[in-house]
């Protein structure tokens, strides 16, 4: 398979920033600007536009990952974006005020992708709070999607390692799906 | 210092001076807004309210992918953004100073260098805000 278009999604603060300079071989574009809204997350700046970034799977997969804004009054860059793009890496902070709630609304915001090629969740910041368990999340993620092949990793965004293995399974499952789909049009 | 810019009273009441001058400098103005970096807005005119908020989202995304495609050519940050259309055009440019930025929608009737030269107006006069004075 050729050029494959990813995006990372997920609530302010979830880490999808991180997760693409975590995963990027190429000086990654980033659209950061001064945060002015702490109540929401509690950070010097927050992206307003996008970010990107590149990375090559295998010999010559060329993976292209754009980063959204977390907030919803940006969710005209979530339609440009997902146009594109064939899966998505949704990321939730587990320290969120509510991240069950969170992963339910960017789920069915983001349906679409899952119908088109794939959906991974990663749990970010685990290590820093307490939140629900990965049984919490894989229940809230059948509920919202009537029993979708989902998987759900605990991941930390600073972690290249951690961020490649959401990544190529979520790879994987595209291509899976991709050649099923060629099959039964042949068989057809 | 740009904590919640767009909830200071003092910022907000400047902006709409600031907004109303600009007015009476231009006839062919549509609407206008005064925005934080970050896309919130915090004073407009005309243009009903799910416009400007909108127009003030998508404008810092606009100055944001700006500032990315003049760092990445070396050539500093973005200083003010045109999008022309056939029946007219939005101009963006920065508060000097502030994390603030301002768009401003004019009809065709208007030449581009006025409506840049009236919207840099606005901008610097903007500019002249003291959010010190405003926290004090
Ligand atoms: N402790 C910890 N910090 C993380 C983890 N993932 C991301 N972060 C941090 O969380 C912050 C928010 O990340 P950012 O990429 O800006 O979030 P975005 O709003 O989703 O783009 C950054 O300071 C990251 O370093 C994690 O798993 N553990
Ligand atoms: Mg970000």
């Amino acid at each position: 398979m050729a050029e494959h278009v990813i995006l990372f999604a997920g609530p302010m603060c979830a880490g999808k920033t991180t997760a693409i300079r975590s995963l990027s071989e190429i000086e990654t574009i980033s659209t950061e600007a001064a945060n002015t809204d702490r109540e929401t997350a509690d950070k010097d700046t927050t992206t307003v536009a996008l970010d990107y970034g590149e990375i090559t799977i295998g010999d010559e997969d060329k993976v292209r990952l754009y980063g959204l804004p977390g907030q919803r009054r940006f969710d005209f860059m979530w339609r440009i974006l997902m146009e594109r793009a064939v899966g998505l890496v949704l990321l939730v902070n587990n320290d969120a005020a509510d991240p069950l709630g969170q992963l339910a609304e960017f789920l069915e915001e983001f349906a679409e992708l899952h119908e088109r090629g794939g959906i991974v969740v990663g749990i970010t910041r685990a290590d820093i709070a307490e939140g629900p368990s990965l049984g919490d999340y894989a229940q809230t993620i059948a509920k919202s999607t009537s029993g979708a092949i989902i998987p759900v990793f605990t991941v930390d965004a600073r972690d290249g390692n951690h961020m490649q293995t959401c990544l190529l399974s979520l790879i994987a499952n595209i291509e899976s799906r991709a050649a099923l789909a060629y099959q039964q049009e042949q068989a057809a | 210092m740009s904590d919640k810019l767009h909830k200071n009273p003092v910022v907000v009441e400047h902006a709409r001076a600031a907004l109303e001058t600009f007015r009476s400098h231009s006839k062919s103005l549509g609407y206008a807004t005064i925005l934080t970096t970050d896309g919130f807005e915090v004073a407009s005119i005309a243009g009903d309210a799910q416009q400007t908020r909108r127009v003030a989202s998508m404008a810092s995304s606009m100055q944001a992918l700006g500032d990315a495609v003049a760092r990445d050519l070396k050539m500093g940050t973005c200083d003010y953004i045109i999008i022309a259309a056939p029946s007219g055009y939005v101009i963006q440019l920065r508060v000097p100073g502030y994390d603030l930025v301002i768009a401003a929608h004019f009809d065709s009737a208007e030449t581009l260098g006025k409506a840049l030269s009236v919207a840099r107006l606005a901008a610097n006069d903007m500019a002249q805000v003291s959010v010190a004075a405003a926290a004090a």
